[in-house]
């Protein structure tokens, strides 16, 4: 006897190609380690500010504003960014990962480069910042190439896959110019005595050559240019491409318009590339590239409030609300963008204080955020994946949801916002006491994700099995 | 012991004890169930998956025959992946998208 059961919605599966499913995710020791020493990084420069509010509370750059910046950047972002690439770039874009060892070869690289270039920042030796910042570029090199390859094995090229191709070199780009600027600071007298032929005499010759053309531009103005290709060009961009599939993949929806979500990445390309450029050269054309990339991104918000109004999933969990709030936060960075852009505006104390709120609610407010609420979902998912995978359809298993404190990620969303107003104040009114209370608050919501985090981590020495009601009879 | 082969609810209810974890849905009112056969001792499925590139791919599929395997009547089961056409929130029952945690 045969029976068969025509699901209402399901098509005919007669005419279905079977395809072999893709084993497309790499191991998930990979993503995690690099996700759990971006968090070290993140708690470290924010202990970094308590102990050090000057950091914040007053315009100039220092040694330190430039070291606890690059530990926020290259040692919590660009590492945690990294990490998830890795573990989702193959998922988002159906494909596979082309190469796990060179991923943890590169983690190795990453490691010691962003570690020994804060450490020379803060004690000011730009040759050593030159020498941890080529390894780190190295590893940027390997990052990159390994997505490359990844890419290039895609089976459909989609929206998504250009945003990440644009991030990438948009990232590569940065570390060059970062490497420029870093050169350009530095004097290589002790090569003098090197033979012509010698390599390193070469390698010498063409730094000095570099910095002689960064020398010719305004030092700010490289600097600026440098952190705008780094966080609009990688961190930005990226949130804004993988947010057309996350999303949809989070809240089971859709994306509504694709034609929008094209004009946000092109617009956001355009506008940065411009926007560099003008700030490179301080032209007063920079408001004109800034609208455009302003543009990119209401289309980016247009086409999010239209996902989420066509979803499925009615309920948001506090990973993707963390996640919204940082989108929305973009709304008073844009702004604070074409204030900061405007024509022949005075570089006085208050707009330099402003351009600190500006920076510290672009990392703090929207990247980090936004990365700390994709962490939410993303940290307990590979644990799960981990641990219960082989006992799907065994045992009766929690859901991701159930793996972590939903109190204790309010709690963390609601003081890391109370730490981000309290320091934007504070930075406005130049006082290092609030500066310091901000911190404290933004301490206590890592302290929550920690909280969560270790909940989820006890699922590796704890499992939560329970056995499945079984219809078949004992054999007796 | 009852060598009765299941009916089709009751396969579609052991399909329901595998949860995507991260959804909290199972993979029937998700719409991934695409087809269901029953010949005699036997049960093939075919499903799909929310995304190809979905890294709990196999570990669902092992766990929807391990499922099946554990109905009684059942001494053999195949579950199939199939990505044509792929899946799409539409496919997700009503009843479970009105009521989606």
């Amino acid at each position: 006897m045969e029976a068969t059961l025509p699901i209402s919605a399901a098509p005919d599966v007669r005419a279905a190609q079977p395809k072999q499913a893709r084993a497309a995710a790499p191991s998930v020791s990979l993503p995690l380690r690099f996700m759990l020493t971006g968090l070290v990084a993140l708690l470290g420069a924010v202990g970094w500010i308590i102990a050090r509010p000057s950091i914040l509370a007053s315009y100039h750059y220092n040694q330190y504003v430039i070291a606890a910046t690059h530990l926020v950047v290259l040692g919590f972002i660009c590492t945690v960014v990294m990490g998830a690439m890795y573990q989702l770039v193959p998922v988002a874009l159906e494909t596979k990962l082309y190469s796990e060892r060179l991923a943890k070869w590169q983690f190795v690289i990453h490691v010691i480069g962003f570690v020994g270039m804060v450490w020379m920042f803060n004690v000011w030796d730009m040759k050593q910042v030159g020498h941890f910042g080529s390894a780190l570029a190295l590893g940027v090199g390997l990052f990159v190439y390994n997505m490359a390859r990844t890419l290039w094995r895609v089976p459909k090229w989609s929206i998504v896959a250009t945003a990440i191709t644009a991030a990438l070199t948009w990232f590569s780009l940065t570390i060059l110019v970062g490497l420029s600027i870093a050169a350009a600071k530095c004097a290589y007298e002790s090569t003098e005595g090197l033979a012509t032929a010698e390599g390193v005499k070469q390698v010498v010759g063409g730094l000095q050559v570099v910095a002689g053309i960064v020398s010719r531009f305004d030092a700010i103005g490289a600097m600026h240019a440098h952190a705008h290709l780094g966080v609009v060009g990688f961190f930005v961009m990226l949130i804004v491409g993988v947010s057309y599939r996350l999303i949809p993949m989070f809240t089971l929806t859709e994306v509504q318009s694709k034609r929008r979500a094209a004009l946000s990445i092109l617009f956001l390309n355009i506008g940065l590339a411009g926007a560099v450029v003008t700030i490179l050269l301080r032209s007063p054309l920079r408001i004109a590239f800034a609208a455009i990339a302003v543009s990119g991104l209401v289309l980016f918000g247009w086409e999010l409030h239209a996902m989420l109004r066509a979803r499925k999933r009615l309920v948001l969990d506090w990973g993707l609300k963390s996640f919204l709030v940082a989108a929305a936060m973009l709304i008073p960075v844009c702004l604070l963008a074409l204030v900061l852009s405007w024509p022949s505006l005075p570089m006085n104390q208050s707009f330099g204080m402003l351009e600190n709120v500006y920076g510290f609610l672009g990392l703090f407010g929207v990247v980090a955020l936004a990365i700390l609420g994709m962490l939410h979902k993303i940290l307990p998912f590979l644990v799960w994946f981990g641990v219960y995978s082989p006992h799907v359809g065994r045992a009766q298993l929690p859901l991701t949801s159930q793996m972590v404190s939903e109190r204790a990620q309010a709690g963390g969303l609601f003081a890391y916002l109370a730490g981000l107003l309290v320091i934007s104040i504070a930075i406005l009114r130049e006082s290092e006491l609030w500066v310091r209370v901000g911190g404290v608050l933004l301490l206590a919501s890592l302290l929550l994700f920690g909280w969560n985090t270790f909940k989820v981590f006890s699922h590796f020495r704890k499992p939560q099995l329970r056995p499945l009601p079984s219809t078949k009879p004992a054999v007796v | 012991m009852n060598t009765n082969p299941p009916t089709e609810a009751v396969v579609l209810d052991a399909l329901r004890q595998v949860l995507d974890p991260e959804i909290g849905m199972n993979i029937v009112e998700l719409g991934l169930i695409y087809d269901v056969r029953i010949a005699g001792d036997e049960v093939r499925v075919a499903m799909t998956l929310t995304t190809a590139g979905c890294p709990m791919g196999e570990s669902i599929r092992g766990g929807a025959e391990i499922a099946l395997l554990n109905l009684e009547g059942v001494s053999s089961a195949y579950v199939e992946l199939v990505f044509d056409p792929p899946w799409h929130p539409g496919m997700i029952a009503q009843n479970a998208a009105s009521s989606s945690v």
